[in-house]
């Protein structure tokens, strides 16, 4: 395993505290069973950072988003969590040379998308320098196939009152929704339940036909629909 | 893959036109690199893996070549900050595709598989799936622009193994054939959807 030696004094509070939780937890469950299905749960999660701080990075830069780089340093610091926990979890899985030598593949994974998560770090650092040192950024970036837009949900739309999952976003556009932003802030915890409003802005990276796709979407009614709908609304 | 990617060309592209261009394609290279990387880990794929390595030269010799065009640009302009915002750029993509192979390099060395790799992935929110093009398929004979994939399905390919050969980082002028084994990823409904287009 190449990179055992990240973790920095700074964390040693964290550490300790985890550690406590760990055994705790340990204790409650059946080992085998709470071993694998934690690995299994921390990689998962480790993947999907990894996977969607390089979009709000990206995403950061383009719109000159502090907020959207804050978040990006509250993963960047979960993710640092995330990979101190399953060293600690594999270690205590691991048996035999078997094991070890099978879990280390993991943890170099682990890691990887570790290391992710800080290069995203690196990208929203950016920030910090002044904007008239990058104000070509969003031109060059948003040259790419699939680009990132701000699009804003009409009360009378489709996409008003469902969740993105509900509404096949994902799959009718090809657009995945990575932040949304309303007026009381902004939202980066996107679960399934997650129900889109009106006056909504999502931030989107897709291809430009999906991108022009849930514009349709997200624009209100047509004039003949919203007649019927009046009439329906006595 | 889009075939129009016009829309948001600014006034200050033509300014860096050398190095916006490195940029992006080392963007694109970087991120292609990841999503190669966890497919390559999925499928336990040694091909892939090892086109993981090789694309991380060509990312290598892209950030050097961005380097020097970043340096150019700041001779012409003098403005060396800019230069700077953009070497920085291009150092953190440089890590991120450093990052894939060290997921590849995974798959490539001879250890044992854990099961629980795949589990975790296939847990994931962004799904990947392979799919055949059956004989009939709306695909077969068609290039992936025409078939407005990615915003028709959702699924994004990443890779086409046609034969015994792979086709990386396919774009809007790829034509489709019969028997291509296309790898893609995607939301999980997704996968579905792309499964009925590639059937007959």
């Amino acid at each position: 395993m190449p990179d055992s030696r990240a973790e920095g004094g700074g964390h040693l509070k964290t550490k300790i505290k985890d550690r406590t939780r760990m055994r705790n937890r340990s204790k409650e469950h059946e080992e085998v069973e709470y071993e694998s299905r934690s690995v299994r749960e921390l990689l998962t999660e480790m993947k999907d950072i990894s996977e969607i701080i390089v979009d709000l990075a990206y995403s950061a830069l383009i719109l000159d988003a502090k907020e959207i780089g804050e978040e990006v340093r509250e993963l960047e610091t979960r993710m640092d969590k995330l990979n101190y926990q399953i060293r600690l979890t594999a270690l205590v899985a691991s048996r035999s040379m078997r094991d070890a030598e099978s879990l280390t593949g993991i943890l170099q994974v682990a890691s990887a998308a570790e290391k992710i998560s800080n290069a995203a770090g690196d990208i929203v650092d950016l920030l910090d320098e002044n904007i008239d040192t990058r104000p070509f950024l969003p031109f060059v970036l948003q040259d790419a196939d699939e680009k990132f837009n701000v699009i804003r949900v009409d009360p009378e739309s489709e996409l008003a009152g469902r969740t993105i999952v509900d509404s096949r976003i994902g799959t009718r556009t090809g657009a995945t929704v990575i932040a949304v932003n309303r007026r009381s802030g902004w939202i980066f915890d996107l679960h399934k339940s997650f129900r889109v409003r009106g006056n909504d802005l999502l931030i989107v990276r897709g291809t430009q036909h999906g991108h022009e796709k849930l514009l349709r979407f997200a624009k209100g009614k047509s004039p003949r629909e919203r007649g019927t709908k009046s009439e329906v609304r006595r | 893959m889009n075939s129009d990617n016009s829309v948001v060309k600014g006034k200050h592209e033509a300014d860096f036109s050398t190095t916006a261009k490195l940029l992006l394609e080392l963007k694109d290279t970087s991120e292609l690199m990841v999503d190669l990387a966890y497919s390559a880990l999925l499928y336990d794929n040694e091909d892939i893996a090892d086109e993981i390595v090789s694309m991380e030269e060509i990312a290598d010799d892209l950030e050097k070549e961005l380097q020097i065009s970043a340096m150019n640009d700041m001779r012409e302009h003098a403005d060396p900050k800019k230069s700077f915002v953009i070497i920085r750029l291009a150092d953190a993509m440089e890590k991120i595709a450093d990052a894939a192979v060290s997921i590849a390099d995974v798959v490539l060395r001879d250890i044992e598989r854990n099961p629980v790799v795949s589990l975790s992935l296939q847990d994931s929110k962004v799904t990947i799936a392979s799919v055949s093009v059956a004989m009939g398929s709306t695909l077969a004979g068609k290039s992936l622009g025409e078939v407005k994939l990615a915003s028709q399905s959702g699924m994004w390919v990443i890779a086409i193994k046609r034969d015994r050969r792979y086709i990386y980082g396919p774009d809007e002028n790829t034509i489709l054939n019969k028997g291509d084994l296309l790898i893609a990823r995607g939301p999980k409904e997704g996968e579905v959807v792309l499964r009925k287009m590639a059937a007959s």
